[in-house]
């Protein structure tokens, strides 16, 4: 049985398919969905716990290496064998047997003591510990990085998270069909409607539901839309990173104009809550493409001006630099993988991307000049693609396809989409209509120990930057 | 003599947001808005704040902190609440890792995410309508204790 586990989990990392999600179930079993990005086809693998442990695949494969310390925080189950079996997302305020994916109450409350758990540092002559967060000198999500450095050099940075941890999957269990959306929209405004879109997939599979070509042309303006959104703002704040106001004050401004835009015809700044199971919002054609327009007469200039500017270029040439075989064997996702040269793109497995998506946008150099360039080439052909889908709404006739979630809707599905930061899954458990177990694995949960990694061997002054071209959300992954 | 509140530097805590709050918080910084002209900026230390504005519903892990950050501000000074998460009314704060909001916020500021425009007024409303010596309540002693 754990030979066959290691085995069979091995077996589809190396045929090059996607680790989708690996979790547990109160019941004591463990699964991993793959994915197959030729023939898009999913594979789930099952294990039972013996003696409320299971074997590790972290050793082995590097990438499991946080869902495990993860299922073990909280559902208790133990990783025999598991390289670094420290806490991840527990603290050491949770009552011992406080367990919250299996036996949901918290009591007696949290123990008075510091949340904080021992770092992993460097030792020696010359050393010096640095300690950031969690709170930071600016408008930023909450972290605590502990840095060992020598000199200007890093040596080794040990990133703790899960500040932002609200138990959100704990929250989900128990709702039913019309609770969930609010409470999806919320685990993330960069990758809101990647998470609705998951939703209303997973709910549509077990429904037996087939949304017409209208709905999922509306979900990829949205979904594209919101790309936009993110990468402009990560574009914003890269600048920022070095200190070039400019660039960063012209790219907040053309965000804004886009948020704006994006109020008028969807509703709302962050398209929170305009995906559900069965519909989606909609806005005319030519009144997307007109936001579109208003956007690229700002964006043409400011991408000539910014990388026309040899002090910036230069400053992001060859810095935090992540080598392919590195991306590959750590499952790194989205902007990261693709900049070191990894072709892949959730959008070439979602068959109904179909042919508005121009394929994935490559470059090789893994620096944070290739995830900067990346960026922009992932702007313009996202606006690009928003238009093609617009002009295609009037082509494809508008049907009203009525749908009520069946009463007792049961059963486990996959959904997955491209989020801004990557491949984003969501493994649905529903039981007589009511959620029975709810697992999000977001993209950034891929690529935080790789940034850590990453960091190592640059100078202190470059983690900014780096941190910043990466610009990994916290809350998604925190969840 | 009082005066009506001409600056206000505040320092962010990110108390378990899902970092919408945080990206109007800094729309606020950008040009459309431009936060600075009415004497509004974030400052980077609590030491060089005169208020303290929290987004989330104040996760366990960060509660501490967020007290810490409070204590390292020195008075007058005050507590905001920014987006409903913060204000006690998000859609995660009966969650068990959550303490549900900011306790006793001078000012709240609700929305999810709070509209940066409406956000700005009030903050701008605020300032017109206190005065430089009625900020808080704080005893100043309470304060002289030295928190790393
Ligand atoms: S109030 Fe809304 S936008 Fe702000 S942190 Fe909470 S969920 Fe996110």
């Amino acid at each position: 049985m754990t030979t066959t586990w290691k085995h069979q989990n091995q077996l589809h990392k190396d045929s090059g398919h996607e680790l989708l999600t690996l979790t547990a179930n109160r019941r004591g079993k463990l699964t991993s969905v793959w994915l197959d990005p030729d023939d898009h086809r999913q594979s789930f693998l099952d294990l039972d716990l013996v003696d409320g442990s299971f074997p590790s695949l972290a050793a082995s494969l590097p990438e499991t290496a946080w869902d495990e310390r993860e299922i073990h925080d909280l559902f208790g189950y133990i990783p025999l064998g598991h390289p670094d079996p420290r806490p991840l997302i527990r603290t050491p305020r949770w009552p011992k047997d406080f367990l919250p994916l299996r036996s949901a109450q918290l009591s007696p409350g949290w123990l008075e003591v510091e949340p904080d758990l021992p770092a992993l540092q460097v030792e020696g002559d010359g050393v010096t510990i640095m300690k950031v967060g969690p709170t930071h000198a600016g408008i930023i999500e909450s972290g605590h990085f502990v840095f060992s450095i020598i000199g200007e050099n890093v040596l080794h940075l040990d990133a703790h998270l899960f500040q932002n941890h609200r138990g959100i999957e704990a929250l989900l269990e128990g709702k039913t069909v019309g609770e969930v959306s609010p409470l999806v929209t919320r685990i993330c405004a960069a990758d809101s409607v990647s998470n609705q879109t998951n939703w209303a997939s997973a709910v549509e599979q077990l429904a037996g539901f087939i949304p017409s070509e209208r709905l999922l042309l509306n979900r990829i303006i949205l979904l594209e839309a919101e790309r936009v959104l993110s990468h402009l703002n990560d574009l914003a704040q890269i600048p920022a990173g070095v200190g070039y106001q400019v660039a960063h004050q012209r790219a907040l401004a053309m965000k804004e104009l886009w948020q704006r835009g994006l109020q008028s015809l969807f509703g709302h700044r962050f398209l929170f809550e305009t995906v559900h199971p069965g519909s989606a919002v909609s806005a005319p054609a030519d009144a997307v493409s007109e936001i579109v327009h208003a956007v690229r007469r700002h964006w043409v200039p400011w991408r000539q001006v910014v990388m026309g500017h040899h002090g910036f270029t230069n400053r992001m040439r060859g810095v935090g630099t992540t080598p392919l075989d590195q991306v590959i064997r750590m499952g790194a996702q989205g902007v990261t993988s693709r900049a070191a040269g990894k072709e892949f793109d959730a959008r070439q497995s979602i068959p109904w991307y179909g042919e508005v998506f121009e394929g994935p946008v490559i470059r090789t150099s893994g620096d944070v000049l290739a995830r900067f360039e990346l960026r922009l080439d992932e702007v313009e052909a996202s606006l690009r693609i928003i238009e093609k889908a617009a002009r295609m709404t009037y082509k494809t006739p508008f049907q009203d396809q009525p749908f009520t979630v069946p009463e007792d809707i049961d059963g486990r599905a996959v959904a997955f989409s491209e989020s801004p930061h990557g491949l984003n899954v969501h493994d649905v458990s529903l039981s007589q209509g009511r959620v029975s177990r709810y697992h999000v694995r977001a993209a950034t949960y891929r690529n935080w120990p790789l940034v850590a990694q990453t960091v190592a061997g640059n100078a202190v002054a470059d983690f900014p930057l780096i941190n910043k071209s990466f610009e990994l959300c916290y809350s998604c992954t925190d969840r | 003599m009082s005066k009506p509140v001409r600056s206000l530097q505040i320092r962010h805590v990110d108390a378990g947001s899902c970092n919408g709050c945080e990206q109007e918080l800094t729309a606020l910084t950008g040009r459309d808005y431009d936060m600075q002209r009415y004497g509004l900026d974030i400052v980077a230390s609590p030491r060089h704040a005169d208020a303290m504005l929290v987004t989330g519903p104040v996760t366990d892990t960060m509660a501490r902190s967020v007290e810490r950050v409070w204590q390292a501000i020195s008075v007058p000074k005050i507590r905001i609440a920014f987006g409903d998460c913060a204000a006690g009314c998000g859609f995660s704060q009966d969650s068990y890792a959550s303490h549900g909001g900011l306790n006793d916020p001078d000012l709240t500021i609700a929305g999810c995410p709070p509209e940066p425009g409406k956000a700005l007024s009030l903050l701008r409303a605020w300032m017109a309508s206190h005065d430089t010596h009625g900020m808080t309540s704080v005893e100043v002693e309470s304060n002289s204790k030295k928190i790393g």
